[in-house]
Formats: C-alpha cells, sequence, structure tokens
C-alpha cells in the first residue's frame, strides 16, 4: 500500500485548474520562496504548530508540559500560556493529543492512496457538473512520486478530471512517472533570471525550465498553464512576463498564462511554526499594475483584454 | 586531561556591549594556562562553511582580543539550509558534523557567548558530544541561571541617559513622555531604569497595566503645576485583560497576523515588538488626560555603545570563569553569576528559564517607595 504525506484535502476550490475541484495538499518542497504563503507545507515531516491565543494557560491546565520528553514546552512567569522552544522540539506529536483547545496540533499526516481518493470522490457530483475534479497542490506534489502517480491514476480509473500544481523542480524521472496521469499541469515561472531566481527561490531555475520545455514536448496531449505570482519590487516587471511568453509560446499545450497576485494569507502560520516572515514589507501588487502585466498576455494570445480582469486565484 | 588545550570562543545572538570584554577574559585565562584560543567567525558558520572566509573561519586570538569574531543571530547547526546534490532546497542537521570539524580542527573545547534562544542549541550540541561552556548575554537580563548578564548594565546606562534627556524634553514642552525599552517577558530593563530616573510611571509585563489609574496620578501633576511626565514601558507590557483597547489605534491585521500572541484583543501588544506599546499607551494616555504625549521607542540602540565598567568587569570574569571551568573538567555548563560568586549551572537548568520581576522584590519596593506608579488595578479586600 503506498502511501503518503498529505497536509490538508480541500473541498470546493475553484482556482486550481477548471471547474470546482478537490485539493490535495502535500507535504515537502524543494524550493524556499521568501513569500511563500504555505510554510507548513515546506517540511516534508509531520510538523507541530502553536496557537497561543488559543491556550488556556497553565493554571487551568498545562497537561503538554507534562507530556513533552524534550521539554521543549515551558512556561514565563509574566504569562500563563506555554511557550515552545522550537530548537528543542522535535515534531515527536506527543503533546498534541493532550492539548484541550487544540492550540497544539500538527501539520501532515500519513494516509493511503485510497483515503485520499474515497474523500475526494464525495464530491463527485460536482465534478460532472462543473467540469471540475482532484488537484494535487502543496508542497511540491512532484516530491512524492509513487504516491502522487498513484493518486492521479487511480482518480482517473475513478473517472476524475486530475490536475496538479507544480513549480517543478524535481528530477525528470519523477516528472515522467507523474505527468501521464494528468489532465492539466499548472506550473509557475517565478522568475527569469537565474541569479535572481536563486536569491529569491533558494536555487537557480535551470532545472526548473529545461523540465518545463521537456514536458511541454514529451506530453503534447497535456494541458498546461503556465503562472507567475507576482511579487511587487522582485517580478512584476513587464521583462519577465515577455520572457515567460517566449519560453511557452512556441509550445501549443500551454494554452494560458496567469499571473496570480501576492497576496499575505498565511503570514500567521509563520508564528505558529515558530519562524519569522521575511516579507513584512511588502505590499501587494496594484489592481492596475496587474491589469497592465495581464494586458500583455492577452495581446500574446490574441485575445480581448476583457478576460484580464479575472479574479486572483489563491497566492 | 592534557595540560595544554586548544579552545574556542564564539558568539551566538546579536552584539551586546562587553562582548570584547568576555573574548578577551577569554583570551588572557587561556594564556595564563598556556592554551591557545581560536575565534570563530560568525556563530559556528566558520566551522560549518569555512569556505566563505578568507582566513577559513577560524582565527587565532592572541593578547587583548579586541577582535571582531562577528555574531550569529540565528546559529542552529542542527537546521542548516542547504541545496543538494538534485539542486533541492533542504535544512540538514549538521551537528554530527559540526562536532567532527570542532575536533579535526584540534579544538578541545568551545566557549559560546549566547543568549537565552541559542542556549538550547549549545546544550543540544554538549549532549551530542561538545565540550562547551556558556556565557550568558541578555540587555533585558531575563536569563534565570543568572543575577546578571553582561550587556545588561551597559544598556541600563543607556536607557537612563536617554530617558534622562527625554524628561528634559518632555518638560520644555509640556508633555508626557512614554518611552519604550526591551523587554518582552521581564521589566527589568524598564524598572530599573525607571526608577534611576524616578519616572512617573513603570510599566511591564510582569503587572498588567491599567491606563486609568496613571492617567489620574498625571492629570493631578499638570493640574498642580507640572505640565510634563514621563512614562517608561517595556515593550512586553500588556493591558490587564478587561481594559478596552483603545478605539484610537487602528488594529493592523496584517501585523496581528504576523505573531500569532496577538489574536486576543488584551494581547494585541505584541503584534508589532518594537514600538507598538509605546504606540498604544501614549495615545491613551493623550485620550486619558487630554495632554500631549509622544512616543520613543530605544529599541536597538540599547544594545550598541560602549560597555559600562560593570559589563567590561562583569564580561572579563565571565570570559575567565569560562576557561576556569574548563580546567577544572567541566563542560555542558553556563557560567552564572550569584554574588559574590562566579558558580557554573548545567544548560538544562539554564534552558527555558526566564528571570521576571517578583511583584514583592526589593526594586518593586523601591519604585513603589519613590511613588513610582505600575498602573495596577487597587485590590481592596
Amino acid at each position: 500500500m503506498i502511501t503518503g504525506r498529505v497536509l490538508n484535502i480541500q473541498h470546493f476550490c475553484t482556482h486550481d485548474g477548471p471547474g470546482i475541484r478537490t485539493t490535495v495538499f502535500l507535504k515537502g518542497c524543494s524550493l524556499r520562496c521568501k513569500w511563500c504563503s504555505n510554510p507548513e507545507s515546506i517540511n516534508p515531516k509531520p510538523e507541530l504548530a502553536y496557537n497561543p491565543s488559543k491556550c488556556i494557560g497553565t493554571k487551568e491546565c498545562g497537561l503538554c508540559l507534562k507530556e513533552c520528553p524534550e521539554s521543549a514546552i515551558f512556561t514565563v512567569d509574566s504569562d500563563a500560556r506555554v511557550r515552545i522552544n522550537w530548537d528543542l522540539c522535535t515534531n515527536c506529536g506527543k503533546c498534541v493529543p493532550v492539548c484541550p483547545p487544540i492550540a497544539l496540533y500538527q501539520f501532515g499526516r500519513e494516509v493511503t492512496v485510497d483515503e485520499v481518493l474515497d474523500e475526494v470522490e464525495q464530491d463527485s457530483s460536482f465534478y460532472r457538473e462543473s467540469g471540475g475534479g482532484m488537484t494535487l497542490s502543496g508542497g511540491e506534489c512532484q516530491l512524492q512520486p509513487d504516491f502522487s502517480a498513484a493518486l492521479l491514476e487511480g482518480a482517473h480509473r475513478r473517472g476524475i478530471n486530475t490536475a496538479i500544481e507544480t513549480a517543478s523542480n524535481v528530477p525528470w524521472e519523477f516528472m515522467e512517472k507523474i505527468l501521464p496521469h494528468v489532465d492539466t499541469v499548472l506550473h509557475d515561472i517565478k522568475l527569469t533570471d537565474p541569479e535572481r531566481h536563486k536569491k529569491w527561490i533558494g536555487v537557480d531555475n535551470v532545472r526548473i525550465r529545461a523540465n518545463l520545455k521537456r514536458a511541454y514536448e514529451t506530453f503534447p496531449d497535456t494541458t498546461f498553464i503556465a503562472r507567475t505570482p507576482i511579487i511587487p519590487g522582485v517580478n512584476d516587471d513587464e521583462e519577465h512576463i515577455r520572457a515567460t511568453l517566449a519560453f511557452i509560446r512556441p509550445h501549443k499545450n500551454v494554452v494560458d498564462y496567469e499571473l496570480l497576485p501576492y497576496m499575505r494569507f498565511g503570514v500567521s502560520k509563520y508564528g505558529f511554526l515558530g519562524r519569522v516572515y521575511q516579507m513584512q514589507d511588502f505590499e501587494p501588487p496594484t489592481a492596475e499594475a496587474m491589469a497592465k502585466l495581464r494586458a500583455i498576455i492577452d495581446e500574446a494570445f490574441g485575445r480581448a483584454a476583457s478576460v484580464a480582469e479575472r479574479k486572483a486565484p489563491r497566492a | 586531561m592534557s595540560s595544554t588545550k586548544r579552545i574556542a570562543v564564539n558568539v551566538g545572538g546579536g552584539f551586546v556591549p562587553g562582548l570584547d570584554a568576555v573574548v578577551t577574559g577569554v583570551v588572557r585565562a587561556a594564556g595564563e594556562l598556556g592554551w591557545s584560543v581560536a575565534g570563530i567567525r560568525d556563530g559556528f558558520d566558520g566551522l560549518l562553511f569555512p569556505e566563505r572566509y578568507p582566513d577559513g573561519g577560524l582565527v587565532p586570538l592572541t593578547g587583548n582580543a579586541g577582535e571582531v569574531l562577528g555574531n550569529a543571530t540565528r546559529t542552529n547547526p542542527f537546521c542548516v539550509r542547504h541545496v543538494n546534490a538534485e539542486n533541492q532546497v533542504e535544512e540538514v542537521d549538521r551537528s554530527g558534523e559540526l562536532i567532527e570539524r570542532t575536533r579535526a580542527s584540534g579544538l578541545d573545547a568551545v566557549i559560546s557567548v549566547v543568549g537565552p534562544q541559542a542556549l538550547s542549541i549549545l546544550f543540544k550540541l554538549h549532549r551530542q558530544g561538545l565540550t562547551t561552556i556558556c556565557v550568558p548575554t541578555s540587555v533585558e537580563n531575563d536569563v534565570a541561571a543568572t543575577q546578571l548578564s553582561f550587556g545588561f548594565n551597559s544598556a541600563l546606562s543607556f536607557a537612563v541617559d536617554m530617558l534622562e534627556r527625554v524628561r528634559q524634553a518632555a518638560r520644555a514642552a509640556g508633555k508626557i513622555g512614554v518611552v519604550e525599552v526591551a523587554g518582552e517577558h521581564a521589566g527589568w530593563l524598564a524598572l530599573q531604569a525607571g526608577i534611576a530616573v524616578c519616572a512617573d510611571a513603570v510599566l511591564i509585563p510582569e503587572i498588567p497595566y491599567d491606563l486609568h489609574e496613571i492617567a489620574v496620578r498625571l492629570r493631578h501633576k499638570i493640574d498642580t503645576g507640572q505640565a510634563s511626565g514621563l512614562v517608561v514601558v517595556a515593550e512586553g507590557a500588556a493591558p490587564s485583560e478587561d481594559e478596552l483597547q483603545p478605539a484610537a489605534v487602528a488594529f493592523d491585521a496584517f501585523k496581528a497576523a504576523l505573531s500569532p500572541g496577538a489574536t486576543g484583543r488584551a494581547r494585541s501588544h505584541v503584534i508589532d515588538r518594537s514600538g507598538f506599546v509605546a504606540k498604544t499607551v501614549a495615545l491613551e494616555l493623550q485620550r486619558l488626560t487630554d495632554h500631549a504625549t509622544y512616543p520613543l521607542v530605544l529599541g536597538e540602540l540599547v544594545k550598541g555603545g560602549p560597555p559600562t565598567a560593570v559589563d567590561r568587569q562583569l564580561g572579563l570574569a565571565y570570559g575567565a570563569g569560562a576557561v576556569r571551568g574548563l580546567h577544572a573538567g567541566r563542560s555542558g555548563v553556563m557560567v552564572s553569576f550569584q554574588p559574590p560568586d562566579l558558580t557554573f549551572v548545567p544548560l538544562a537548568e539554564a534552558i527555558n528559564r526566564t528571570r521576571t520581576v517578583p511583584a514583592d522584590g526589593m526594586f518593586m519596593k523601591v519604585a513603589r517607595a519613590l511613588g513610582i506608579s505600575f498602573g495596577e488595578r487597587e485590590v481592596r479586600s
């Protein structure tokens, strides 16, 4: 039985591919985008999170203090709520079941392919009506190639349309395994310049571009949609949009290029995970700036600008 | 134990006045024993990433070591980000490798100058076999296992200096100055500085405040011809649970999201560690007293500058004390100042403990005797 590490299964998603979809978020990512809105998805292993505002305090509770084998939970006299020593926490999860208000919880769990598919299939009537289906997202869903391939193949067998959201920074063998079972590939092209890619994302984009080109050519019947999260000051320049268009336009199976405005979703989760958000001073792009960039894409795809008013998918 | 040793010294955490004194203390005390001392650049980076440094990351230290070793604000050898052979970013545990490199570099022990956070990392490294003695640094003086962290006295002197200036300016302008100083969990800096300048009020994390009481006092002062005031607030000070948040302060949902502890109404002060409480208190006092106020945030400024005589002596003593501890065969301990003695506390007992201001301590009594208000709710039985 193949199992995988899943973060969340989200129903009724409308921005992760065609129609109404159920999105399965897989854990683990090979990039470290500074603007990441799903920081809980980065670590491939299950991970502790703590929301202090839910803690009822050591006067009434304090159960977690006794449970932690690493002494990673402690108190400060000036505050009733517990604190986490993130340097000592090993993510063993022993404190999670004893926390009555669920201030302590764990991101990610090990699940089987059928468990996921059974849950996804519950909404199959919506998929039929809307042309939707299942989307694998993350994290990077292609980092669990066997699990993802089994999920996608299983979905197809159950008559469910499939899509993935990917950054494509994985070994080609992984993609080779996964892509035959995917109807729509939503893939990011975050930055053009390799040096700047490395600065903001942690690695250069050489492999990503090679993978994408190869994928376009190897799977001519698969639908590809390119995407860029627009981060003001990072990649909101016309050059990046034009360079991306030049990269995708020769391939007829890349049917669209979407721009996702940077949003500050998920910043609270950084605190819950004991991490620091590095983009505090970044503002979301203005509607005008987005419209201007989208107009370039509409022109390249030879369509009316009215489509440019599409609402922003999730960040 | 061999008679001659080679030890290293490094700094985790930010710069604190007196740092050079600790390093000098280590070098001189080690020199007396005939030991040699090397400095590891930027926390443990000098050992983990020697290729980044022209000097190989490990520098010999001699004489009065005034050299700036650099410091790592977040040295965590247990979670080092790197790009693997598959071009994938991952965080790896390099602690074993670090300990191996320490041995390979001929180092018998490492003396680490660390704040409360990095103390946990050294605790784990010691558990894995690193011979280490830690020296506590904290401008907030909130490391529980020692009476006095070096750096605190310099921060205190600077804060007092600034408060005196703010008071003069406040008097000249006929305003109430609200000055925020460091102290997220413990109010030592605000309390002791507040006492030194006889502030009108001091707000500390240990005592949830009610500004009405302070406003009444300030109003009285203004009405009797002293149209200025000085309020010192620690950055972690919080209003008492049932005090309403002033409507005048726009609640920044984004900043609230950054700090999960801020979601509760009364705890919204933790939203923005720096400046939030000064702004909140200044606005609310202005509303309650009908008198002009102005906020000032000392913030990171207290962490710079030259050390005071106390911190020089304490730093040298800590440095020399750490060497003495190694000479006596100790490891996995922190040097602790328990006046009049310099002792050693096991790291396991030093981590996770914060020294807060006791409600009935000497400093509180002094402050109360001087008529300094804490904004306490009056408890009537």
